[in-house]
């Protein structure tokens, strides 16, 4: 009988407040450019012309303000610093990748890209040394958009004359002659426009070069410390061991921080080595504009074939994506496209190609989705078109098209993102749309209408569903230790950027080893307390590093226990351990501190504490072996990796009930519900709070963002005033539901829950203003005048 | 590195160059020159106040002649070490008559190091051009003239010459951003023909 | 070129006599934040409209990067590190934001708490409508807005539970 015991409270599954507010909210955060107080400062002259070559470099009115340091161009990258930034994700389809360099060389090819580095005392004298500097050009007419990159007039790249960086045809079944054989056919042309992560922070880099130990140190606000610490110390030639690399806090990344190496990360480490002096560069928001990322633009056509039922017998996809002008992160917006476009259906063939373009613009890498709000956004619609076309309830044509829970694991015959097959491990579509219509009142939806038309008002609901590959490897890896203190350190090389990571991987922790989470400390995003990992993207982090650091638990806990088994003369099996104390179950006065247990693991001699002290009270090993037996390592501490088979599938379905304003075209939401399947959750808290900023993610390029570049490759809106990020007034209350299938494909049953909020949102909008317009919505984002516009055509027309 | 220009100052090929012989000459004239002294037949060494932008310092430099193929052209060797960096510069520089007086051309192939060297190739050349600007309108406005600097001469027991600023009366301007190399080269251009004499 | 002119800024910042010598052209957000090194506050787009760098002017929410800190020399500046307890715990707003999970990277939310605590001094019992209004001048990339207006509202809780703060 176990007597009046107080047990630690479970922290797996509980909304535990965050462990990063305290210090954040009091403003005690350290963001990038909250370092390097003393370090030089970096300023860029960047390329007004989105295709150019540079005829003549003229510093001579820059070098007299006091200040100054120096002023780099091209000429003066040495080694490898002057090739060509890496191609990070090759792939067969990839028939001309391209990257451009860190620095201009003789050719710039999107406005934005650098041309000059200045370095000065600091910021301020930087920018005015670079507003000296006079560059002429040769101005050349730029590409812009996905029809002029396909008419191929004048080309991105002299060496690509017809902007095709890849192309990729793949097949399942023969789509084209089902379709030719359906009792239905149905052709769609679909268009999403360019968007961009955003993130209140900008890209930052501050360097320290250590010219006694010849070490750098370098921080950045990235997704990825371990990527940036490789590439940078491949680039300056020093070994890997020379080199350290660390996430501060990060103010957002939602994608745009993976990529790497940013020519700023290879250029600031390069001017601190050269200077022998500290300096650091962050961005302006213009700057992260025209110089940073955007993603989403892409064209789909699509046929499908069909029966009376609304079964998909074929379905043929051909998709065009601008690509930016380089290529640095290979094609995974379209590969991703591709695959998850098939969301929670089994089409009976299926065919997709697809053609990346260059274009004179900035770069295309993944924003929060990756490719998977296009796809959705294709396969959505033209459910929708089918439904329409039949007469059919729309989740009713979804329903008939769904995946059934008994045929998971269902392998769709394509080969994911990460290399391999495409299989959806687990999920519950029907039960996840049986959800979501009682939520939002699918079935009574009419009557609603009705009571609103009454009042002379229109409304409209819309449903999109998607499914998202997560937790996608190779690895990453976990570091637990138990210090003397009692303290427990945490670590894992993958990064934060609001996550709550250092919670709920303590939470993690906490629970495995029977600690008080208050007791346990979690480093991320930091090669010198973990040095192998992949990054933060994906909607990994969680079921990579937490099932990661579960395990390297589990090896401390299984350690504990053994010796305290030993110290206690007992069984490790009949040992539990509650709030830090290892006790005999049912006997609780036998016990042994977890702290003590540590101070046991490493046979120093000396009791430099008191808990060091306490340790001296057990006798324990066995003087017939050595102190440190064969197969064990010093330290209470445990280190282990997981490394997935494949990614695990998880789902959502969204549906949002919208009104239009008549005399404006504006578009209210009334209501918006969520649905969401991450299988086992650790923190609900966390998974909402990434659920809600997904969905204002999702509205936003529904409704409001685009980038806006002119046929001279100009980019119009590239400043808040412009780009309409939405406030609070724009963004509705989401209601979650939640449903769980575990995933079976790692120890603790979890999968992704980052990127999904966003992932239906133009799909579930465009779904709702055509119900409530009655014409179709193939084009987003739409704007009131655009909607008003196609009203007025539309009407024109009918 | 290579810096290449040229100069048009508006007096004789003669006259520009007695006036370069002059030490007391090449003191006011020079950029940022506060000493000079004769060390051997056909060397100089003189001490400079030189930077760019924030990397001030001050430089003592050697000078050495060689290749003369006196009047028209000649070689300058030079080399200057300070805080801020070292210099090693070779310079070929021609004269010649023209229509406004005289064509000077200069070509520097030199070698920077150190902290210096770390600014960029764009601003040490930058640098280098406008100090030697500087340094030839000075010589054109001396030769107009202008007489704005005593200087001290003094003859040393072996019978050299050493020269030093008697005061500064003549702040080095802010346009003194100025690179090593490029003045000690310019600067040896000239103390080589005061050994041709 | 000369060096710029040197200009001796002297404000009250969280209650503390605080000076530096800066050229006229410093934005207050960069002299709060280098000068001052309280780099609480933070810029995000440098044109007034993300917000981050929303501190209280003589108790009146400003946007730092529109403001030279020569302009403002001589006044008081509450700035986010300030809204702390004089015994280290979380001023109210701090709290609130802390229990409703008003924040993910918790970059935006510097300014977010300045602006709340300026509201609710003004509106104690504000609606959810009102809460939404009165942050809908500040941006978030990573929340939703959802925990955020939670939180104004959670404040306004506290306070009239007769929580107090030193502020």
């Amino acid at each position: 009988m176990i007597l009046g015991c107080a047990m630690t409270t479970k922290s797996f599954g509980e909304p535990i407040l965050r462990k990063e507010d305290p210090r954040l909210v009091s403003g005690q955060g350290r963001y990038l450019d909250d370092l390097g107080h003393d370090a030089l400062a970096a300023a860029f002259l960047r390329s007004p012309h989105a295709s150019a070559r540079i005829l003549d470099i003229d510093v001579a009115d820059a070098l007299d303000v006091p200040g100054l340091i120096g002023i780099y161009t091209y000429e003066d990258l040495e080694g490898r610093v002057a090739e060509p930034l890496p191609l990070l994700i090759p792939h067969p389809a990839l028939l001309n990748g391209r990257t451009g360099y860190p620095l201009a060389n003789e050719y710039v090819r999107h406005v934005g890209e650098a041309i000059v580095m200045v370095i000065a005392e600091d910021r301020y004298v930087a920018e005015d040394v670079v507003d000296l500097i006079k560059v002429s050009y040769e101005i050349l007419k730029p590409v812009v958009g996905i029809e002029n990159a396909k008419a191929a007039h004048n080309a991105v790249h002299s060496s690509v004359p017809n902007n095709v960086s890849a192309h990729s045809v793949k097949e399942v079944g023969d789509a084209r002659a089902m379709i030719k054989s359906a009792p239905h056919k149905l052709s769609l042309d679909l268009f999403i426009e360019r968007s961009a992560c955003s993130p209140l922070e900008g890209k930052g880099v501050y360097a320290i070069w250590e010219e006694d130990s010849q070490e750098l140190r370098l921080w950045s606000s990235t997704q990825t410390s371990t990527g940036v610490r490789a590439a940078v110390a491949a680039k300056l030639d020093l070994p890997l061991q020379k080199v350290e690399c660390i996430a501060p806090d990060v103010g957002g990344g939602f994608g745009v921080k993976i990529m790497h190496p940013w020519p700023e990360e290879v250029l600031i480490p390069w001017a601190a080595r050269k200077l022998n002096r500290p300096v650091k560069w962050s961005e302006d928001r213009r700057e992260h504009f025209i110089s940073s990322a955007h993603e989403r633009a892409q064209e789909h056509h699509i046929e499908v074939g069909f029966d009376e039922e609304g079964r998909i017998l074929g379905l043929d996809v051909t998709f065009f994506h601008d690509n930016g002008a380089y290529t640095p992160y290979g094609i995974i917006i379209p590969l991703i496209t591709s695959t998850q476009l098939l969301g929670p259906y089994k089409p009976a063939s299926y065919r997709v190609e697809f053609t990346s373009l260059f274009t004179n613009t900035v770069l295309v890498i993944p924003y929060r989705g990756a490719g998977r709000p296009q796809g959705v956004f294709a396969m959505e619609r033209t459910v929708d078109a089918i439904a329409k076309y039949l007469k059919l309830d729309r989740t009713v044509v979804r329903e008939r098209n769904f995946i059934q829970p008994h045929e998971m694991p269902y392998d769709l015959g394509l080969i994911f993102q990460d290399g391999r097959p495409l299989e959806y491990d687990s999920g519950d579509f029907p039960a996840s749309m049986a959800m979501l219509k009682k939520m939002v009142g699918w079935d009574d939806f009419e009557t609603m209408r009705g009571e609103y038309a009454a009042q002379g008002r229109k409304i409209g609901i819309g449903v999109a569903c998607y499914v998202e590959g997560t937790g996608v490897g190779p690895y990453e890896g976990g570091f637990v230790q138990v210090e003397t203190s009692g303290r427990i350190n945490v670590a894992t090389g993958l990064t934060s950027q609001g996550q709550g990571h250092q919670t709920v991987f303590a939470q993690i922790v906490a629970d495995e080893l029977g600690v008080p989470i208050d007791d346990v400390f979690v480093t991320t995003g930091d090669t010198r307390r973990f040095p192998y990992a992949v990054g933060t993207f994906a909607s990994r982090a969680a079921v990579m590093s937490g099932n990661a650091i579960a395990l390297a638990a589990r090896q401390v806990r299984d350690k504990a226990l053994r010796l305290a088994g030993e110290a206690l003369e007992c069984d490790p099996q009949d040992l539990e351990i509650v709030d830090g104390i290892i006790r005999v179950k049912g006997d609780h006065a036998k016990s042994i501190a977890l702290k003590t247990v540590a101070v046991l693991s490493n046979p120093l001699r000396y009791a430099f504490d008191e808990s060091a002290k306490a340790a001296t009270q057990f006798a324990v090993g066995d003087t017939s072996k050595p102190p440190v037996p064969e197969d064990q390592e010093p330290g209470l501490e445990g280190k282990d990796y997981y490394s997935p088979m494949a990614s695990t599938f998880a789902n959502g379905m969204h549906a949002v009930i919208i009104e239009i304003l008549p005399e404006t075209a504006e578009v209210k939401i009334l209501r918006y519900v969520v649905v969401h399947d991450c299988g086992r959750v650790i923190n609900p808290m966390i998974v909402e709070g990434q659920i809600h900023g997904g969905v204002a993610q999702g509205v936003a390029g529904a409704l409001f963002e685009r980038m806006a570049y002119d046929e001279s490759g100009q980019l119009q809106n590239a400043s808040f005033m412009d780009f309409l990020m939405p406030y609070a007034t724009e963004i509705p209350t989401v209601e979650a539901g939640h449903l769980e299938t575990p995933s079976p494909l790692n120890p603790l049953g979890i999968k992704g829950a980052g990127e999904a909020g966003v992932i239906p949102g133009s799909a579930v909008f465009a779904s709702a203003i055509e119900d409530a317009e009655g014409f179709e919505i193939r084009r987003m984002p739409i704007s009131p005048s655009e909607l008003w516009e196609l009203r007025r055509t539309m009407k024109e027309n009918a | 590195m290579k810096i290449i220009g040229s100069y048009s100052l508006d007096h004789s090929p003669a006259a520009v160059f007695a006036a370069l012989n002059d030490p007391a000459v090449l003191l006011q004239t020079i950029p940022g020159c506060q000493a000079l002294e004769q060390t051997g037949s056909t060397s100089y060494a003189m001490t400079i106040t030189a930077g760019v932008a924030s990397i001030k310092g001050t430089y003592n430099g050697l000078v050495e002649l060689a290749d003369q193929n006196a009047p028209h052209a000649f070689t300058l060797k030079a080399s200057g070490s300070g805080g801020p960096g070292t210099v090693q510069a070779d310079v070929r520089v021609n004269l010649a008559e023209s229509a406004e007086g005289c064509a000077l051309t200069y070509e520097a192939d030199a070698v920077v190091g150190g902290v210096i060297g770390g600014v960029g190739q764009r601003v040490l050349s930058g640098v280098s051009k406008k100090t030697a600007n500087e340094f030839f309108a000075a010589v054109n406005r001396y030769l107009g003239g202008d007489r704005s600097i005593a200087a001290v001469v003094q003859q040393s027991e072996a019978g050299s010459v050493s020269i030093r600023k008697e005061s500064a009366t003549r702040q080095a301007s802010s346009t003194s951003s100025l690179l090593v190399g490029a003045v000690i080269a310019l600067a040896g251009v000239l103390l080589g023909w005061l050994i041709t004499q | 070129m000369n060096p710029e002119e040197l200009f001796l800024v002297e404000l009250t910042v969280n209650g503390t006599p605080l000076s530096a010598r800066v050229p006229s052209r410093r934005i207050l957000s960069d002299f709060l934040r280098h000068d001052l090194r309280l780099t609480g506050t933070h810029v995000g787009c440098e044109h007034g409209v993300c917000g981050a760098c929303t501190i209280l002017l003589e108790g009146k929410p400003v946007r730092g990067c529109l403001i030279f800190a020569v302009s403002v020399t001589g006044s008081a500046v509450t700035t986010v590190e300030g809204l702390v307890n004089n015994d280290g715990s979380l001023g109210i707003v701090q709290r609130a934001f802390h229990e409703s999970h008003g924040l993910q990277c918790g970059f935006c939310t510097p300014g977010f708490i300045t602006t709340i605590h300026a509201f609710l001094k003004e509106n104690p019992h504000p609606t959810e409508e009102e809460a939404r209004e009165a942050i809908a001048g500040n941006l978030c990339r990573c929340t939703g807005y959802q925990n955020i207006i939670k939180s104004v509202m959670r404040a306004a809780e506290l306070i009239d539970s007769g929580v107090r703060d030193d502020h």
